[in-house]
């Protein structure tokens, strides 16, 4: 075992292998808030990556509902409990941030890595707490869509009086997004007996070997998102590639410019951002205030990583629901949710500009610049002023050609009388 | 009769052994299984690739005492031995996927298939009363004593449904008894778990007979745990109408409407029945009379009947 550095929980964690950073780092920020469930993205990377035979239990990116859902079933309760078990009452963080290493503070329980060793699977220690899910896991992807709960149980043709106040509904559900999170010290590398997972050098996406891999199922086991599949057809696992070619510049049609993945690109509700991050010699973010995500992760601190306590620092972030029971979202985010989520109902001139990049060009943004623009409403929210300014922000790629201009306040367009009812 | 697995069974039940989630599996062989298996890999051709690895899978499957292990259950039933070409076993992805089927192809025979989760072979516990369970289903099947036809004496779909859930938990029971009463010297964890087992089934027998009283139910519920020997038509006469509703000539609450089949604690009142709506229920069914009664969704279709029109009237 070395001894890493993970910012996310502040402190110095062991894991299998030395600390080794890429050059630049896969990572993406989702807003919760505005996700409708459509699967389109899972569509657009079922569509491409994964249609073929042995693959119909393998959905790479998949969305599910939330507190019930979950592909395989029950993946993450299933971790909390086994790492409840190895550490009872011990998965606390001492919440008192240290800036940019350790913004959440410092976790003082155990994560995948520390608890594994205390863990004896019946085949012997394992690299990774974790645990192999049943066929049965693995079916009904969407299970438990749009179910709710509820402190009380409603009556037919109703609406709860009073229930759906903020900031916490009393009936609640919200959609998780998924992917692989690419993480910075990732559970499924480190439990590979074959060595055939490894983390790209140049933009720190984690892929299996399809030649070396020999189905062990040790990466499914171990990777407490659960996003490495087996596949019975070539006897291999295989996980998400997060569209290399694209991040590469190679999608033909964005001009040699690194390219979001098919599932961010695809998002029609515009939820998704996905970036390349620059990383210190010790894996924290370089700080680099005009990138969108530095700025949502580091500076306005509205994304938060999921599941942060497992351990494997994923470069996935979520802007939490607002509408959540708060101490849900702590377990599933950190102890940064409550500034994350005041932050976001109420956000100030930057954060509303950069909030307007989401979803507005294939290509991945690398820097933005904001043009002032006059103030064009005023009002309190929830006791804080709030005003609103119209100003553009202006979204460059990383050869430096402007790839988004957009407005805060979006155009409104009026038909003209001849096309009134036309479309 | 020839006795087949599924190429995905094996392989997810060797897999298991291999990975020490069935305990007395030796680590040395374990390895010796991993190292065939990944040698097989390297082989160009597909075809020729899972044909290796079945054979190989199927070596260990044996080796590691998993095929004589269901072999010595089906010993267990020598009816079946003679009464099927073959029995299959194969993969079930979930729980309600499992169970066991007897297809009869009128020239080729009969066969029987078994299909099983994999996690059932990290425990015998887990194993063996599940196939001795289902392996009796294909045993009564097969068996002329038991007297099965796969007919359901109801023609009504949604009926046969109900007829069917509760066949499904007589045979259930009938055979759960038949195996607690197998054992020659009980312990007493085997009487424990045998007297839970049919507390169990008393509950889920109670809730599908509530309509019967305790004392009623009690007493079929002690024949059939008792009977050493059932039979396919009286588990049937219990599970068709045990309300005994077809017997009724007048509404009853539970009893079945003469017109759509089904059960219902709705019947129109006859007084309010009009004569062109009993004049259109007779033109479909001339022998029904108003004191035979009718469900209030029958009464109200023939009643909305009376207000369509020839289309021709619109033309």
């Amino acid at each position: 075992m070395s001894t890493v550095y993970n910012w996310q929980l502040g402190r110095e964690m062991e894991y299998p292998y030395d600390a080794t950073y890429p050059n630049e780092q896969f990572a993406f920020v989702f807003n919760i808030n505005r996700c409708i469930a459509c699967q389109t993205c899972t569509m657009a990377c079922k569509s491409t990556w994964t249609f073929s035979k042995g693959q119909e239990y393998m959905w790479w990116n998949n969305v599910e509902t939330k507190p019930y859902g979950g592909y395989p079933h029950h993946w993450d309760v299933k971790l909390l409990d086994l790492l409840e078990k190895a550490n009872p009452e011990g998965q606390i963080w001492n919440d008192q941030p240290l800036e940019k290493r350790a913004p959440y503070g410092r976790f003082g329980g155990k994560t995948v890595f520390d608890a594994a060793q205390q863990n004896l699977a019946p085949e012997g220690a394992q690299a990774a707490l974790g645990y192999l899910p049943t066929d049965e896991e693995w079916s009904g992807p969407n299970k438990f869509e749009d179910n709710p709960l509820s402190e009380i149980k409603g009556k037919r043709g109703q609406f709860f009086p009073g229930g759906e106040q903020l900031p916490n509904h009393k009936t609640w559900f919200f959609y998780l997004q998924r992917l692989c999170n690419h993480c910075t010290y990732p559970a499924c590398l480190a439990a590979c007996p074959r060595k055939a997972i490894y983390k790209r050098r140049e933009d720190g996406i984690v892929l299996i070997d399809q030649e070396r891999c020999r189905g062990y199922r040790k990466c499914v086991e171990a990777c407490p998102y659960k996003k490495p599949m087996y596949r019975g057809a070539t006897r291999t696992s295989e996980k998400c590639i997060g569209c290399y070619p694209r991040i590469e510049g190679r999608e033909p049609d964005t001009g040699g410019v690194p390219t979001q993945t098919r599932c961010m690109a695809g998002c029609i509700g515009q939820i998704r951002l996905q970036g390349l991050i620059e990383l210190n010699p010790d894996g924290v973010w370089k700080e680099n205030r005009a990138n969108p995500l530095y700025y949502l992760v580091h500076v306005a601190k509205v994304a938060l990583p999921l599941y942060p306590q497992f351990g494997t620092s994923p470069n996935g972030y979520y802007i939490p629901p607002r509408w959540v029971p708060r101490p849900y979202l702590r377990q599933m985010f950190g102890p940064g949710v409550d500034a994350a989520i005041e932050r976001y109902t109420v956000p100030d001139r930057e954060l509303l500009a950069v909030l307007q990049l989401f979803g507005k060009d294939e290509r991945i943004c690398a820097r933005y610049e904001i043009q002032k623009g006059p103030k064009v409403f005023e009002t309190t929210v929830r006791g804080k002023p709030f005003e609103l300014y119209n100003d553009t922000i202006i979204g460059y790629s990383r050869k430096g050609q402007e790839i988004v201009r957009v407005t805060v306040e979006e155009p409104v367009h009026i038909r003209p009388d001849q096309h009134a009812n036309s479309i | 009769m020839q006795l087949l697995y599924e190429e995905e069974l094996v392989e997810g039940a060797v897999f298991l052994c291999a990975n020490g989630r069935r305990s007395c599996i030796p680590p040395l062989q374990a390895s010796r299984f991993s190292r065939s298996r990944e040698r097989l890999y390297d082989i160009p051709d597909p075809d020729a690739r899972n044909n290796a690895f079945f054979a190989l899978h199927l070596k260990w499957f044996r080796e590691w005492g998993l095929a004589d292990l269901l072999a010595g259950v089906i010993r267990e039933y020598p009816i079946l031995d003679g009464a099927l070409k073959t029995l299959s076993f194969r993969r079930a992805k979930a729980r309600n996927e499992e169970g066991a089927e007897l297809f009869v192809h009128p020239e080729e025979g009969r066969n029987g298939v078994v299909a099983l989760r994999i996690e059932r072979f990290e425990r015998d516990a887990d194993l063996l009363p599940f196939l001795l369970h289902e392996l009796m289903h294909l045993s009564d099947m097969t068996d002329p004593a038991f007297g099965y036809s796969r007919d359901v004496p109801v023609r009504n779909p949604s009926q046969q449904q109900l007829v069917l859930g509760r066949y499904r938990l007589l045979w259930d029971i009938t055979i759960d008894a038949r195996l607690s009463s197998r054992t020659p010297k009980p312990t007493e964890p085997a009487s424990r778990a045998s007297s839970e087992l049919k507390n169990r089934y008393e509950t889920e027998f109670n809730r599908a007979y509530c309509f019967w009283d305790e004392a009623r139910r009690r007493e079929v519920f002690e024949a059939l745990w008792n009977d050493a020997a059932p039979r396919h038509e009286r588990l049937m006469s219990l599970a068709v109408d045990p309300r005994g509703a077809a017997a009724m000539n007048r509404p009853e609450p539970g009893g079945l409407c003469p017109l759509c089949g089904f059960s219902t604690f709705d019947w129109a009142d006859g007084a309010a029945i009009c004569s062109e709506t009993a004049e259109a229920i007779r033109r479909q069914f001339p022998s029904w009379a108003v004191t035979q009664g009718a469900c209030n969704r029958c009464v109200e279709v023939y009643e909305a009947s009376q207000l369509e029109q020839p289309a021709t009237l619109f033309l």
